[in-house]
């Protein structure tokens, strides 16, 4: 199965070598994406995609890039406002799926008497809670934290790439380096990325929101490697100016 | 230009932009484009509580779907079921939508719009076609499938098993049959047509097993049965594999 | 039933916003196509267009049968596009939307209407046998920008097909194989191709405050949905207008629409050699082909 040294990929349905599932001493085995437990003690991949294990934190997952965004918990995501009810705004997380719900409450300071101005079409930057999507805004590590995000523009991106970005330490575990790289050109701008596919990018110069939309979107779409990242962000930095 | 059933199989994966899976696959003359979207809404009227619909869409490269689509549809969205794990999305849907782009031709019947009339051949390329389209999809499945075709002919007053045969070879034929199974070796579908005794089918039902699932099937005689075609459960593996080192160069 | 796609409103005025500005999100200017590409099947008659992420395939078949009663001198002609879920959920099996109503429409206008093609040389025998010429238009990837793609595939796939030759022996019709007789290209007169404007308003330009209309070509699909009218303007390399639509929307002014075709012209000609080129291509790669298949069929006898 192993192709190279340490990489084991999967396909739905394969057995995975015991010896390759991690056992630690006091966490319980805690099962990522792409993964299903047959009782009593059977682990089948549900995925084609990359076995990936955590010793440490006695963690397991298939790693792959595709598909549609399903919800999982405690996801931070952009949605758009579909439309608004007595107490709750109904957000559309991805074309064609039912909407989450986001009570109007979960507003930072908001109170009964001081509701969130949205609107049909606005965006928001929100944590995913509760088992069906239920949207809830909750306080964010870093960058800019959740609530309402207003101008700038949305771009798609792959699964993939958003999980990247969200990493905390992208340049080293992601490999991503374009944002830092157009920071440092001198670019003054905004993000934030959701699970979801979506990221969302705001500055006062519109040629600037579009450099850094390009450069993200080539990116992904191009799988470029970190020096590439660098070559196309000075190439657009040089054509911007 | 027509059936070259000799050529390996092929395979592109995750090539179209507005599909959340998407997969061509050409083998045996047959080129067919996958595309699935889901997990999404599904209509009010379609919805099942506590499962996902899953909704096949066959269409012919040329004219629009009949009956023999219909049937076609019929026997995929029953297999794919299987192997979906529609438990995962309740009142959902999962769209399949399969788009035959080269269907080998009968070089000799040109002034008809050829509409092969046997619905067999193809199975086995739509079948795989779909498998691979929901893994790019990253659908959650239980297994992926393997299926084969065999043709039972009379020459010479002997009886022979052709594995993947051609559309003449299926003309001479005197019974047809389909048959899938699960990446764990079980059988998911059989259809059969023409004339036939039980023991012939299960002659064919081993040598489809040996075809289709060699690790199961003890794997002594790999040698001779290899080069009677390809094997397609290796031929996905090698496919997805490549695909996800693509994707996760970064890793 | 499936919601369609709406884009936000952030996504909207960015994008308007950056239009007026003169530019659009993936770098293009204005009036530039993106990355165009075609390629033939195996088999005659089958286009693979892709435009950017929009990917578009026609296949045409022939066969034999009898005319229609009122028209006896005639072959019969038709162009079917059914958008698949394929392309986008939003599209149904059976139920046609604006779009695909719109776009079989447009086709039928620009290619069949303005006799491309001869239907009178398909009639073998008057009243009572023609050839029956069918296109398939399968939308892959819908990507914006639907109809000049489809159109552009329509004609490469029609250029590109070889029907059976036929002869005629007292009052019996022989259909030749492929074997028997090389297949004959059909009788094609010339080859219209759509160019689609997408308008965004109009700004003031100059001292005076004089309104001026913008507009787009080869939109994408975001764009597509933004946009407040369009038009399509259907023409062929020689500058013959076969057809301009402007289905509703906002109002432009009709110097726009002027000069609009001026610049269709100008794209259709670009269209048109890049067409040409291709089969030229695509007919060098055949016959070198055709020697090695002719040599391998002595073999296998």
């Amino acid at each position: 199965m192993a192709t190279q040294a340490d990489k084991v990929y999967v396909l739905p349905g394969d057995e995975i070598n015991p010896a390759l599932i991690p056992s630690h001493p006091k966490h319980p085995l805690r099962l990522g994406p792409g993964l299903r437990h047959v009782p009593p003690s059977d682990l089948f991949p549900t995925t084609a995609g990359q076995l990936v294990t955590d010793r440490r934190k006695n963690l397991i997952w298939v790693e792959s890039n595709g598909g549609r965004y399903i919800p999982a918990v405690g996801d931070l995501v952009i949605g758009t406002i579909h439309h608004g009810a007595a107490d709750f705004f109904y957000v559309t997380l991805s074309d064609y799926t039912s909407n989450a719900t986001l009570p109007q409450l979960a507003f930072e300071m908001a109170s009964k008497k001081n509701r969130p101005q949205l609107h049909s079409g606005d965006l928001v930057y929100a944590r995913t809670h509760g088992p069906r999507a239920g949207v809830r805004v909750a306080k964010h590590r870093k960058g800019r934290g959740p609530g309402p995000l207003s101008e700038g523009m949305l771009y798609s991106i792959s699964l993939g790439m958003a999980r990247r970005l969200l990493m905390r330490k992208s340049a080293e575990e992601g490999k991503v380096v374009v944002l830092d790289e157009l920071g440092a050109a001198g670019l003054a701008f905004e993000t934030a990325v959701g699970r979801n596919g979506k990221m969302w990018v705001n500055s006062k110069d519109i040629k600037t929101v579009l450099v850094v939309g390009r450069a993200v979107t080539e990116t992904d779409e191009k799988s470029l490697t970190v020096e590439q990242q660098k070559k196309l962000v000075r190439r657009l930095v040089k054509e911007m100016a | 230009m027509t059936t070259t059933t000799t050529s390996g199989p092929e395979a592109l994966l995750s090539h179209l932009h507005s599909a959340d899976g998407s997969a061509t696959f050409s083998y045996a003359g047959y080129t067919i484009v996958g595309a699935v979207n889901g997990p999404i809404e599904a209509q009010r009227r379609d919805e099942i509580p506590e499962e996902a619909v899953v909704d096949v869409v066959v269409r012919p490269a040329a004219g629009v779907g009949g009956t023999r689509e219909r049937h076609l549809e019929g026997l995929l969205q029953s297999t794919l079921r299987q192997i979906i794990l529609v438990t995962n999305f309740p009142r959902s849907l999962i769209q399949i939508t399969l788009q035959v782009t080269v269907a080998p031709e009968n070089e000799y019947v040109n002034t008809k719009v050829v509409q092969a009339n046997t619905n067999l051949p193809i199975l086995p390329a739509l079948i795989q076609t779909a498998v691979l389209t929901l893994m790019s999809a990253a659908i959650p499945l239980t297994a992926t499938l393997a299926s084969v075709v065999i043709a039972a002919t009379t020459e010479d007053g002997s009886n022979r098993e052709i594995i993947n045969p051609t559309a003449r070879e299926i003309e001479k034929s005197r019974s047809l049959h389909v048959f899938a199974f699960t990446s764990h070796g079980d059988l998911i579908l059989t259809q059969s047509e023409g004339e036939f005794t039980m023991q012939e089918w299960e002659d064919m039902l081993a040598s489809a097993q040996r075809q289709c699932c060699p690790s199961t099937s003890g794997d002594v005689n790999m040698g001779d049965d290899a080069a009677s075609g390809a094997d397609l459960g290796t031929f996905t593996r090698s496919v997805m594999e490549a695909k996800i080192a693509s994707d996760l160069y970064w890793k | 039933m499936p919601r369609e796609a709406e884009p936000s409103q952030n996504e909207k005025d960015f994008i308007l916003k950056a239009v007026r500005e003169g530019h659009r999100l993936d770098g293009r200017a204005l009036d530039q196509f993106r990355q165009l590409d075609l390629k033939f099947g195996e088999q005659y008659g089958v286009a693979d267009v892709t435009l950017g992420k929009t990917r578009i395939l026609a296949k045409v078949t022939a066969e034999v049968t009898v005319p229609y009663t009122d028209r006896p001198f005639d072959g019969i002609f038709t162009i079917t596009t059914e958008l698949s879920p394929m392309a986008s959920p939003a599209f149904e099996v059976n139920r046609p939307t604006e779009t695909e109503v719109l776009l079989s429409r447009l086709l039928e206008k620009t290619v069949r209407r303005s006799n491309a093609l001869d239907t009178e040389s398909l009639c073998l025998v008057a009243g009572q046998k023609c050839w029956s010429i069918r296109v398939d238009l399968h939308v892959l990837s819908h990507d914006g920008n639907l109809i000049d793609a489809s159109c552009l595939a329509v004609v490469a796939a029609l250029r590109h097909f070889r029907k059976p030759d036929t002869g005629m022996e007292g009052d019996t019709l022989t259909v030749y194989t492929p074997a028997e007789r090389e297949p004959v290209p059909l009788s094609w007169l010339h080859s219209p191709f759509c160019i689609t404007f997408s308008f965004f308003g109009s700004i003031s330009v100059g001292e005076d405050g004089e309104e001026k209309d913008i507009w787009l070509l080869d939109t994408t699909l975001l764009e597509e949905q933004l946009r407040v009218s369009s038009c399509t303007i259907s023409m062929n390399k020689h500058g013959e207008i076969c057809q301009v639509a402007k289905p509703g929307g906002a109002p432009v002014e009709a110097v726009t629409v002027v000069q609009c075709s001026s610049l269709a012209l100008q794209k259709v000609k670009d269209l048109s050699d890049f067409v040409d080129q291709k089969l030229a291509e695509d007919s060098k790669h055949r016959n070198k082909g055709g020697l090695l298949a002719e040599l391998s069929a002595d073999n296998a006898r």
